[in-house]
C-alpha cells in the first residue's frame, strides 16, 4: 500500500478552461484533489462536471490553463503520452458500458495490467482475489458481462480499477443505472476503498445520496467551482443544488 | 408501421445491398448480352457458342447471386446487431416484430431493385458499346444485333428476388428483441442464436463424405474413362461444396479460431481474435462469400494448369502443342474473368461488414481508449480481426480450390498422363494473395481511421 502524502496533490488544476465554439464548459477552474480522498463532484446537467472530469482524467485536452495529473503535466502531453498516463495512473467507472463485452469478468479485470505489459506479481494476485471476494464476483469470474446484471458489472469494473492500485480512481455516475440496493452497495464499497485502501476517488454525479457518501463536496455550475464544502447529508446537499438552480434562475 | 427507414437507415447500410445488387445486375447484363451477341454471329456462321454461353451464364449468374444473398443477409443481420436499442425502442412504442422484419425486407427490395436495374443498364450499354467497337474495328461481323433479350427480365425479377430474400432471413433478429429492453439502461444483449442442429450436421457430414468419394472414384475413373469421370467429378464437387457450405457455421468459425491464435498475445490481439469469433454465424457469413469466391477462382485456375501441365507432357508436333497451350490459356483467363465476381462481391461485402461492426463498437473502442488503449493498439486490433477472417477465407478457398482442380483435371485427362498431376497456378496464387492483402488494408484502414476520430469522451455518453 503507498503511504499516504499530503505533500503533492493527485490532480491539480490551475485557471482551465474548455471551450466547445462558443460554449465555455469550463471557466477558469482551480482545485487539488489530495491523496486518499473521496470527492464528489456535483452540479446540475450542463453545469461542467463531466467536461472536468475529463480534463482532469486526460480524457480530454484543456483550452487553456495548467492540469497535472500524478505529477504528470497533462497539457504538455500527445496523445499517446495521455494513454499511457492514463493506463498507468488512472481507474475508471463509468455509468454503464463498462467491460468489454468480449472479455470474461476476469480478463476483464485483467486488462489494465496486460494494457500496460504489467505482470501480475504474487502480492498483486492476492489483492485482486481479496477484491473479487469482497464483491462478491468469486464464481462470477468466467461469466461475459452480458452473463452479469448491472450490479454485476459496476462491481466488476470497480474491481478493474481497484485493481492496479491507481493514483486515482475516477467514477462518472457509476449508480446512476443501478437500483437502489446495488447503488448503496456500490457507494460503500467506493468509501471504504477510500477509508481502508486510502484509494483516491473522484466521483461525478447529480445524485445527493451518492454524493453523501463522499468526504468532500464539490459543487460546479456554469463551468466554475462554486462551493468547496466537507461531508454533507443528501439533505443539505440537495438544498444546495436548488440554491444554485433557483439563484440561476 | 411503414417507413423502412427506421431500421435500416442510413445511406452505408443501404448503399452495400445497392452496390451488391448493381454489381449483380451488370454482371447479368454482360454476360446475357454477350450471349446474345453470339447467338447471333452464330445464327450467321452456324456455331453454337452463344446457346452455350447463355445456358452458362444462368449458372454464373445464380452463383454471384448465391454470394450476393450471403453479403446482404450478413450487412442486414450486421445493422440489426448494432440497433437492437432502437428496435426495442420502437417495440416498446408499440410496432409489431413481424412489422419491422416486413420494413427491412421492404428496404431491401426497394434499394436492391433499384441497384439492379442500374447495374442492368450499366451492363448492357457497357456490353454494347464494346460490341459497336469490336464491330467498327471489324472483329465481329454487321449483323442485326438484337438490343434487349428476354433473360434480362428474368435477372431482375431473380435480383429483387433475392434482395428481398435477403432482407426477409437477416432481419429474423428483430423478432426476438424484447420491448423491455429498451428500458434497461445497460446495454441491450444480442439475441440468442438457435443451436446449429443435428440434421444440418448430418446433411453436411453426408454431403462432403459423398463428395468426396465420389471426387475420388472420378480421379480414379479419370485414368480409363474419362468420359464417365468428369461429370462424376462436377456432381462430387457439387455435393462436396453443398455439404461445406450447410456445414460453413461448424467449419469456418472453428478454422477462423485456430488461425487467429496466431495473432498474438497482446490485448488487442486478444479482443480482436475475441471479436473475429464473437459470433459464430457472422463470422460464417463474412467470410464464406470470400471461401467461395477464392475457391471458384482457383478451381479454375488450378483445373487449367493442371491440364496445360497435362498436355505439356503429351507427345504432340510442336506447333499443335503450342496452339494447345494458347486455346487453354485464353479459356483459362475467360473463365477467371467471368468466375471472379463472386470474390469481387464478397469482398465488397467483407469491407461493408468490417466497417459497419467498427462503427458500431465505437463506445467499446472509446472505453479501451479510456482505459489506454493507444491509437496504433486500435489500429492493431482492427487490423487483426480483419487479417484473422479475411486470410482463414483465402486459405480455405485456396486449400478447396486446388483439390477441386486439381481432381476435375484428373478425372478429365487421367489417362494422358502417368499418375496425378496437380495443377500450381503460381500467377493465380500469387493475385489471390495480393488481392488478399489488399482487401485486409482497405477493409480495417478505413473503420480504424473512423474509430480514430472518436474522442474516448464522446464515445463514453450515455446518450451516444
Amino acid at each position: 500500500m503507498p503511504s499516504i502524502q499530503h505533500a503533492q496533490p493527485v490532480v491539480s488544476l490551475r485557471e482551465v478552461t474548455r471551450t466547445y465554439g462558443q460554449v465555455h464548459a469550463l471557466d477558469g477552474v482551480s482545485l487539488d484533489i489530495h491523496r486518499g480522498a473521496f470527492t464528489a463532484i456535483m452540479g446540475p446537467s450542463g453545469s461542467g462536471k463531466s467536461t472536468l472530469m475529463n480534463v482532469a482524467a486526460g480524457l480530454d485536452d484543456a483550452t487553456s490553463g495548467q492540469a497535472f495529473l500524478a505529477g504528470a503535466d497533462l497539457r504538455a502531453l500527445d496523445d499517446d503520452g495521455r494513454t499511457r498516463v492514463r493506463r498507468e495512473q488512472v481507474g475508471f467507472v463509468f455509468q454503464a458500458f463498462n467491460l468489454v463485452p468480449t472479455l470474461s469478468a476476469a480478463e476483464n479485470i485483467a486488462l489494465p495490467f496486460d494494457l500496460a505489459a504489467r505482470r501480475i506479481d504474487g502480492e498483486t494476485r492476492a489483492w485482486i482475489d481479496h477484491l473479487v471476494a469482497v464483491l462478491g464476483l468469486t464464481d462470477r469470474l468466467s461469466h461475459r458481462p452480458g452473463e452479469l446484471s448491472g450490479g454485476q458489472q459496476q462491481r466488476v469494473a470497480i474491481a478493474r480499477a481497484l485493481a492496479s492500485r491507481p493514483a486515482i480512481i475516477f467514477a462518472d455516475e457509476p449508480t446512476g443505472n443501478l437500483d437502489s440496493r446495488s447503488s448503496r452497495e456500490v457507494l460503500t464499497l467506493l468509501r471504504t476503498a477510500a477509508q481502508e485502501y486510502g484509494q483516491t476517488i473522484a466521483m461525478v454525479s447529480h445524485d445527493p445520496v451518492a454524493a453523501s457518501y463522499a468526504d468532500r463536496v464539490l459543487i460546479i455550475a456554469d463551468g466554475r467551482v462554486v462551493g468547496d464544502h466537507g461531508r454533507l447529508s443528501p439533505q443539505q446537499i440537495s438544498d444546495l443544488l436548488i440554491g444554485f438552480e433557483v439563484g440561476a434562475a | 408501421m411503414s417507413r423502412s427507414n427506421l431500421v435500416l437507415g442510413s445511406l452505408r447500410e443501404l448503399g452495400t445491398v445497392a452496390l451488391v445488387a448493381g454489381l449483380c445486375g451488370t454482371y447479368a447484363a454482360v454476360l446475357m448480352t454477350t450471349s446474345s451477341i453470339l447467338a447471333a454471329t452464330s445464327a450467321q456462321t452456324g456455331g453454337s457458342e452463344g446457346f452455350v454461353l447463355s445456358i452458362a451464364a444462368g449458372v454464373f449468374v445464380l452463383i454471384a447471386l448465391y454470394v450476393g444473398v450471403v453479403v446482404i443477409i450478413n450487412c442486414v443481420d450486421t445493422v440489426i446487431a448494432g440497433r437492437l436499442r432502437q428496435i426495442a425502442l420502437l417495440r416498446l412504442l408499440g410496432s409489431r416484430g413481424a412489422d419491422l422484419r416486413r420494413a427491412v425486407m421492404r428496404g431491401t427490395a426497394a434499394v436492391g431493385s433499384l441497384g439492379a436495374a442500374i447495374g442492368l443498364v450499366v451492363g448492357v450499354v457497357l456490353t454494347h458499346g464494346i460490341r459497336l467497337v469490336l464491330v467498327a474495328r471489324g472483329t465481329l461481323p454487321h449483323a442485326p444485333y438484337p438490343l434487349l433479350s428476354g433473360g434480362l427480365l428474368w435477372a431482375f425479377a431473380s435480383i429483387a428476388a433475392a434482395a428481398t430474400l435477403a432482407g426477409w432471413l437477416g432481419a429474423r433478429p428483430v423478432l426476438s428483441v424484447s420491448p423491455a429492453a429498451a428500458l434497461s439502461g445497460a446495454a441491450v444483449a444480442a439475441p440468442c442464436r438457435r443451436r446449429a442442429s443435428v440434421l444440418r450436421a448430418t446433411l453436411a457430414a453426408l454431403g462432403i463424405l459423398g463428395g468426396g468419394v465420389m471426387l475420388g472414384v472420378a480421379a480414379w475413373l479419370g485414368e480409363t474413362h474419362p468420359d464417365m469421370g468428369f461429370p462424376l467429378a462436377f456432381a462430387g464437387s457439387v455435393a462436396s461444396g453443398t455439404g461445406l457450405l450447410i456445414g460453413a457455421r461448424f467449419v469456418i468459425p472453428a478454422a477462423v479460431a485456430g488461425l487467429s491464435r496466431l495473432l498474438g498475445r497482446d490485448p488487442a490481439s486478444v479482443v480482436a481474435r475475441r471479436n473475429a469469433v464473437l459470433d459464430p454465424l457472422r463470422t460464417t457469413r463474412s467470410t464464406m462469400g470470400l471461401v467461395i469466391g477464392v475457391t471458384l477462382v482457383t478451381t479454375f485456375a488450378t483445373g487449367m494448369d493442371a491440364l496445360r501441365r497435362s498436355v505439356a507432357s503429351w507427345d504432340l508436333p510442336a506447333d499443335t502443342q503450342a496452339e494447345a497451350e494458347r486455346v487453354l490459356a485464353m479459356t483459362s483467363t475467360i473463365l477467371i474473368c467471368i468466375i471472379v465476381i463472386s470474390a469481387i462481391i464478397a469482398a465488397v461485402g467483407f469491407v461493408s461488414t468490417m466497417s459497419l461492426s467498427v462503427v458500431q463498437r465505437h463506445r467499446e473502442i472509446g472505453m479501451l481508449r479510456a482505459l489506454g488503449f493507444t491509437r496504433s493498439q486500435v489500429r492493431t486490433m482492427i487490423t487483426k480481426e480483419s487479417v484473422a477472417l479475411s486470410t482463414t477465407a483465402v486459405l480455405l478457398g485456396l486449400l478447396l480450390g486446388l483439390l477441386y482442380g486439381t481432381l476435375g483435371a484428373q478425372s478429365l485427362v487421367g489417362g494422358m498422363s502417368p499418375g496425378l498431376i496437380w495443377g500450381v497456378p503460381p500467377e493465380a496464387i500469387a493475385a489471390i494473395g495480393v488481392g488478399g492483402l489488399v482487401l485486409v488494408i482497405v477493409a480495417s484502414r478505413g473503420p480504424a481511421r473512423r474509430a480514430l476520430r472518436v474522442a474516448p469522451i464522446e464515445a463514453l455518453r450515455i446518450d451516444s
